[in-house]
């Protein structure tokens, strides 16, 4: 007896699963090598094998397994997956690959959001803070220009100068300067800051006997100090007798309401 | 030599159940039916003997069948169905027998889940329907020896090896390893026969 011979006395006992470890270590490597009579000699042996089912007794399983079967097997069928679906394995590639893609694409769509949430915030307080910084700079441009422009009356030799003498001894001297083309400029020092919601009020007295004519409201700051001009007085130099401040209430008056604190003749 | 019998019931059978199979893969419930009106006794006489209790058995026969009807793709309708659904049945009562165990895993080693059977059946298989088939093996397998009987039994029904057999029979290594492989070979000699 050959090596091979010895091999295809094992197929059987192989099929019926009884071989011990050693003999089926050493037919698996013949198998393995490709012995093509063997393989079809085990496969037969193994339809052999199957055949002693048969020596089992004779039984009968219950209906009430028949019946879980088949309303298993009918839920399955009615439940669109069919019997090849069931098995995660065996959904199409494309299927999953769709999936992942959605997912991937859900991620990034759900990032993109909320970076350009962020974006527009940011943007949106960059320009808020830009604006701010415009009116800030635009109000110092308006201080300086009134600066400039008050500063030119007072330089001006066009401009003529009118001392606001108090009427109260106690209160501090005013000052104005009138050019005839650039404005008016009122200012003072250490001037209490009028009481309650009042504010000092420039009034222009006309030459000709007429009522007072009322022009600009302002107060001192906390050092008592203010200047103050009008670039269009409503009323010429030459035709105003006086200049004339009262307190009035917020927002100034028509006509006074007080007695005149401070008075000056336009020479 | 042999001498085939030509049984066109026999062959009807084999070309039924493949068509019943192949039906499954439409979620034919019907086709499932009949496939186990025609083999749930044998399946669960089989996996009955093994286990040996009742309510375990139809566990495990529900299992297979279930199996048969999610994964009937993987069923090769060109080979023989019954010895295919036997030795899955087998398996699957095997391992519910001894899970884990030595035996197991060897058993595991040399099967897969869906098992191999022969490409195409014997042809003496054609020769004789399941009927004759089954009363051939009863008969040839019952006028053994009882030693030689239990041996057969014990690899089949409990799945142990030679070396196993032989120590729960009190008999050397070699006449068990002879007593098995010339009963199948008898039996081999007795499928093959005429009637």
């Amino acid at each position: 007896m050959n090596t091979h011979d010895q091999f295809r006395e094992l197929l059987e006992a192989y099929a019926l699963g009884s071989l011990d470890s050693v003999d089926r270590a050493l037919l698996e490597t013949h198998l393995a090598s490709g012995c093509a009579e063997c393989a079809k000699a085990l496969e037969e042996a193994r339809w052999l094998v199957s055949q002693l089912a048969y020596l089992a007794p004779n039984a009968e399983p219950s209906d009430m397994l028949k019946g879980r079967l088949l309303q298993t097997v009918r839920a399955e069928a009615a439940g669109g997956a069919g019997p090849q679906a069931v098995r995660g394995a065996e959904v199409p590639w494309w299927l999953w690959a769709g999936v992942a893609a959605l997912l991937l694409f859900s991620i990034y769509s759900a990032w993109n959001e909320q970076h350009l949430r962020r974006t527009v915030t940011n943007l949106q307080q960059q320009a808020e803070a830009q604006r701010a910084e415009r009116q800030k700079l635009e109000e110092q441009l308006r201080v300086a220009k009134l600066q400039a422009h008050e500063a030119m009356i007072w330089m001006d030799p066009k401009s003529v100068k009118i001392m606001l003498p108090p009427k109260d001894p106690k209160m501090p001297q005013l000052e104005a300067m009138w050019h005839p083309e650039m404005g008016l400029v009122v200012r003072g020092w250490k001037v209490p800051n009028p009481s309650g919601n009042r504010v000092l009020q420039l009034w222009l007295i006309p030459k000709a006997g007429g009522k007072p004519m009322p022009s600009m409201t302002f107060w001192p700051d906390a050092n008592g100090k203010f200047s103050a001009m009008v670039e269009n007085p409503p009323d010429t130099m030459s035709d105003t007798q006086a200049l004339a401040i009262t307190e009035e209430p917020v927002g100034g008056s028509p006509q006074p309401t007080s007695a005149p604190m401070w008075v000056g003749g336009v020479s | 030599m042999f001498l085939a019998v030509f049984s066109p019931k026999g062959n009807d059978e084999v070309s039924l159940d493949a068509t019943l199979m192949q039906q499954l893969l439409r979620r034919d419930v019907s086709a499932f039916e009949e496939l186990y009106e025609r083999h749930s006794r044998i399946v669960y006489s089989l996996v009955l003997r093994i286990l040996r209790q009742g309510s375990t058995a139809e566990e495990v026969v529900q299992d297979v069948f279930l199996q048969l009807w999610r994964n009937s793709a993987r069923y090769d309708t060109s080979r023989p169905f019954v010895p295919w659904l036997l030795t899955l049945a087998r398996n699957r009562a095997l391992d519910h027998l001894r899970l884990k165990s030595e035996r197991q895993r060897r058993r595991e080693e040399q099967t897969e889940e869906f098992p191999q059977i022969a490409s195409a059946a014997p042809e003496y298989e054609k020769a004789l329907d399941e009927k004759r088939r089954a009363e051939r093996v009863r008969s040839l397998i019952g006028s053994l020896p009882s030693a030689q009987k239990k041996a057969i039994e014990l690899a089949y029904f409990e799945g142990l090896s030679h070396s196993e057999i032989a120590a729960a029979l009190n008999e050397p290594l070699g006449t068990v390893k002879s007593w098995i492989r010339s009963a199948l070979m008898r039996l081999k000699e007795s499928l093959q026969a005429t009637s």
